[in-house]
């Protein structure tokens, strides 16, 4: 078989992710269409929809536990309901609000200024300490009462769906420590919008998540 | 960067970003981010898994018909679990646990998705590598970190689980039971590292089938083997999580004090356990949720690849393309309603019964309408009988097979006769075990030249395709008679029980295990011919040697870095289009446009 040369019918340059500002094109329909795989916009598409599916794997986890957790309460009369610690509701909030602080660098990166993104980014980390810290002392505050882990099914439960959520915001942290990181040096990083945009679908999902559970714990009783 | 030639088959294309080649030996081939060595990596841990597993078969056979004799190399593995080389009862049920474990996770759940899936869903729909190649790698390694522990489950103290390959509690969940020691932890602890390497990995395929597919390469035009990889990923995402918060429970269970699945008032060796309130039944459940999915995770890349080929060597376009599109949809979504028919005999309310009953029955018509379409796609065909071909057409008789006696298990009444008997051996190894080996075959003596620009002795393939299909149904086919004797699975010894020996029981299980010898020994024919080929075989520099239509045929063999040197084919028409009327050829390649096919420019020459 001989080969020739082909002329291509159609180019794409390379987008402009060294020192520009997002590429503007036209919307990215799967499958076709003229953007290319690796304009921003593609980009920030890929990994927003690899959050999404991701949500899909987590979603099955917990409701797994959830199912668990309903037959198990039925299963026994060992199951002793329990008021879950005040501190989970001071922890939700800061859990909200970091979710702000997020949108907050989100926002800067839409007007190119990374120093504010990383600003941004400190405060929401930081937050999601505070958070990790509350949930530990709602730990203690059960654990003071005199409610540990093998205790009763009710307890297992709650040291384990908080433990569960607390390791998928751990992960969220890592993924704001790898944005705090790269920002530094932003024009040499082609898909700075596409991970942050992603972290910040991420982190809005943890709380969705966690009122979820929250909701579990006061109610499935 | 060396130009890439594409065939002249593609009529036009695009140009795209080319990324740059790996330089140093760690970063091309151990810590890879290209998905062709990834695809590489899981099929070479996907071989070393099998033969360990058919190693562990082995033994397993060979402790069944003779139970006393003295082997003197275990003796020296494994004093413990084969003292004097002489297997314990206990040692048999590990090595049928490790073998169910290794060939379920590491095998059946490794080769078809994330080897073949790997190499060549990226390729046929015209990407450059997956949509995101570091995680790629992270699954590989994940999953060779699980593989790690799975293996190391053999040399600890107390030896290798021996909780089946379902892992069932109490015996799973209780450390006390038997002689099981950190084995037990070790097991749930690789299948927890798998399932995470496995969402990661679904994530992946998925995201790449959606976002990365080549211009005018529209869902309805991708080949049934993307599809059915990609619906095998949406399985595992749904199925792996829940196997993922089972085993925590299990593990919490077995170390924490936690009673999730252990009942009160157990009793073990004369020992009270302090456990209480637990159900295994909840573990089940959990289990099969995801145990069902996983049977179609493991069968779905074969019946994907088996249509391909089918075909491909047929010289006929697939026969009804949107059913089985819809066919393999249906498989999904029913195989995630169905898990209690695996549970019949645990205990379950009629009602309960009788509705998982009916869905699984419902499976059988997605199942009938791929067959009837396989059969449809040869009749009138021109086959072509090569050794892919064998394979795939084998494939379509291991899987009948196998399916017909699942629709008598899928009958509660019939199944509590049947469930704990060598019946459902035959059945699920008939269906999730050999087809989809057989799917594995196909993929390998189809796609080496591509892989490796050599082919596979042609002559050894044929001979390995019949010694194995003969030698699988000398296997399996008296398995579903010692069924009806009925004779019980995971018992370790039938010898010196007179009820067991009626019926020529005795006799038979000495002609499975010689069945299983030969056909054993005939597999390192295979591995002699995949070995020797990859150095050795008739080089193969065509681009498209088989007259194939899909997209990865238009690039050199092996693949460049790359696959496309950056230039992505635009595609035109549907993913199999043999035999067109009127064409110059009996062939039309996905990115020949309609004036390469019928006149004009003549294309490819």
């Amino acid at each position: 078989m001989t080969t020739t040369t082909l002329t291509p019918t159609e180019t794409q340059t390379e987008p402009t992710t060294n020192g520009g500002g997002t590429v503007a094109r036209p919307p990215h329909r799967y499958g076709g269409g003229s953007s290319g795989p690796f304009s921003n916009r593609a980009l920030i598409q890929r990994y927003k929809l690899g959050v999404w599916i991701g949500v899909g794997g987590i979603i099955m986890f917990f409701a797994a536990l959830t199912s668990a957790m309903v037959v198990r309460s039925g299963l026994s009369n060992d199951w002793k309901p329990f008021d879950v610690p005040w501190i989970l509701f001071l922890s939700t909030a800061v859990l909200l609000v970091s979710s702000f602080t997020l949108e907050g660098a989100r926002r800067r990166m839409i007007a190119g200024d990374w120093t504010g993104v990383r600003l941004w980014v400190n405060g929401t980390a930081a937050l999601g300490s505070v958070f990790l810290a509350c949930q530990l002392l709602g730990w203690q505050a059960l654990s003071e009462r005199g409610f540990f882990l093998a205790s009763n099914p009710a307890n297992s439960f709650y040291y384990l769906l908080t433990a569960g959520h607390g390791l998928h915001l751990l992960g969220g942290m890592l993924a704001l420590g790898y944005v705090w990181m790269r920002v530094r040096a932003p024009q040499r990083w082609a898909t700075r919008e596409a991970v942050i945009e992603a972290a910040a679908l991420y982190w809005h999902f943890m709380d969705v998540l966690w009122i979820y559970i929250l909701g579990l714990l006061a109610f499935w009783r | 960067m060396t130009e890439v030639e594409l065939s002249p088959e593609v009529s036009e294309y695009t140009e795209v970003h080319r990324h740059p080649e790996p330089k140093t030996f760690i970063s091309k081939w151990i810590f890879s981010v290209d998905h062709k060595v990834i695809g590489i990596q899981y099929l070479l841990l996907a071989v070393v898994a099998a033969f360990v597993g058919m190693g562990l078969s082995l033994l397993v056979r060979l402790r069944l018909v003779w139970p006393e004799k003295s082997f003197a190399i275990l003796g020296d593995l494994f004093p413990v679990g084969a003292p004097d080389g002489v297997m314990t009862p206990e040692f048999y049920l590990a090595m049928l646990t490790m073998h169910g474990t290794i060939m379920v996770f590491m095998v059946l759940t490794t080769a078809p998705q994330g080897g073949f899936g790997n190499y060549f869903l990226p390729i046929q729909i015209g990407a450059a590598d997956m949509a995101f190649p570091t995680l790629n790698m992270l699954s590989f390694w994940t999953t060779f970190v699980s593989f790690s522990f799975l293996m190391a489950a053999f040399f600890v103290e107390g030896g290798a689980p021996m909780a089946g390959w379902t892992g069932y509690p109490p015996l799973s969940a209780v450390p006390e039971a038997a002689v099981q020691g950190i084995g037990q932890d070790l097991w749930i602890v690789s299948i927890a590292f798998f399932c995470i390497a496995s969402l990661l990995a679904a994530l992946n395929f998925i995201v790449t089938t959606l976002d990365m597919r080549a211009k005018g390469l529209t869902m309805m035009r991708l080949p049934l083997t993307v599809w059915t990889w990609f619906v095998t990923a949406i399985l595992g995402l749904l199925a792996f999580g829940v196997l993922l918060a089972a085993g925590v429970l299990l593990l919490m269970d077995r170390n924490l004090g936690t009673s999730f699945f252990v009942p009160g008032g157990l009793v073990v060796s004369d020992k009270a356990i302090d456990h209480s309130g637990g159900s295994p039944i909840l573990w089940q459940h959990l289990f099969w949720f995801f145990g069902h999915p996983e049977v179609y995770i493991a069968i779905l890349p074969g019946m994907g690849v088996t249509s391909h080929l089918l075909a491909t060597f047929a010289r006929k376009q697939v026969y009804g393309y949107k059913a089985m599109v819809y066919a393999v949809a249906a498989i999904g979504i029913l195989g995630f309603v169905v898990w209690g028919h695996h549970m019949f005999v645990s205990g379950m309310s009629p009602y309960s019964a009788f509705v998982f009953s009916v869905l699984t029955m419902c499976i059988g018509v997605p199942s009938a309408i791929k067959t009837f379409n396989w059969i449809g796609t040869l009749w009138g065909g021109r086959i072509r009988f090569t050794s892919p071909m064998l394979y795939s057409i084998g494939f379509v008789s291991l899987f009948v097979s196998g399916g017909l006696s699942g629709i008598f298990l899928g009958q509660p009444t019939i199944d509590l006769y049947f469930h704990d008997t060598y019946f459902v051996v035959a059945h699920f190894h008939l269906i999730m075990g050999v087809a989809a080996i057989f799917g594995m075959f196909a993929g390998v003596a189809f796609w080496f030249p591509k892989m490796f620009g050599r082919w596979m002795d042609e002559s050894l393939g044929k001979i390995h395709f019949w010694c194995t299909f003969v030698g699988v149904y000398a296997i399996f086919g008296p398995m579903h008679y010692l069924g009806m004797l009925p004779h019980p699975r995971r018992y370790a010894e039938f010898t010196g029980v007179d009820y067991l020996q009626t019926g020529g029981a005795g006799d038979l299980h000495y002609f499975i295990t010689v069945a299983a010898m030969f056909t054993i020994t005939v597999q390192f024919l295979f591995l002699f011919n995949f070995v020797k080929s990859i150095f050795a075989g008739k080089p193969c520099t065509e681009a498209n040697p088989w007259e194939a239509t899909t997209l990865e045929w238009t690039i050199p063999s092996p693949p460049p870095h790359d696959n496309f040197g950056g230039k992505v084919p635009h595609v035109y028409r549907g993913s199999y289009d043999f035999s067109l009327p009127g064409a110059k050829r009996d062939f039309a390649m996905q990115c020949n446009k309609d004036e390469a096919v019928y006149g004009g420019a003549a294309a490819g020459d």
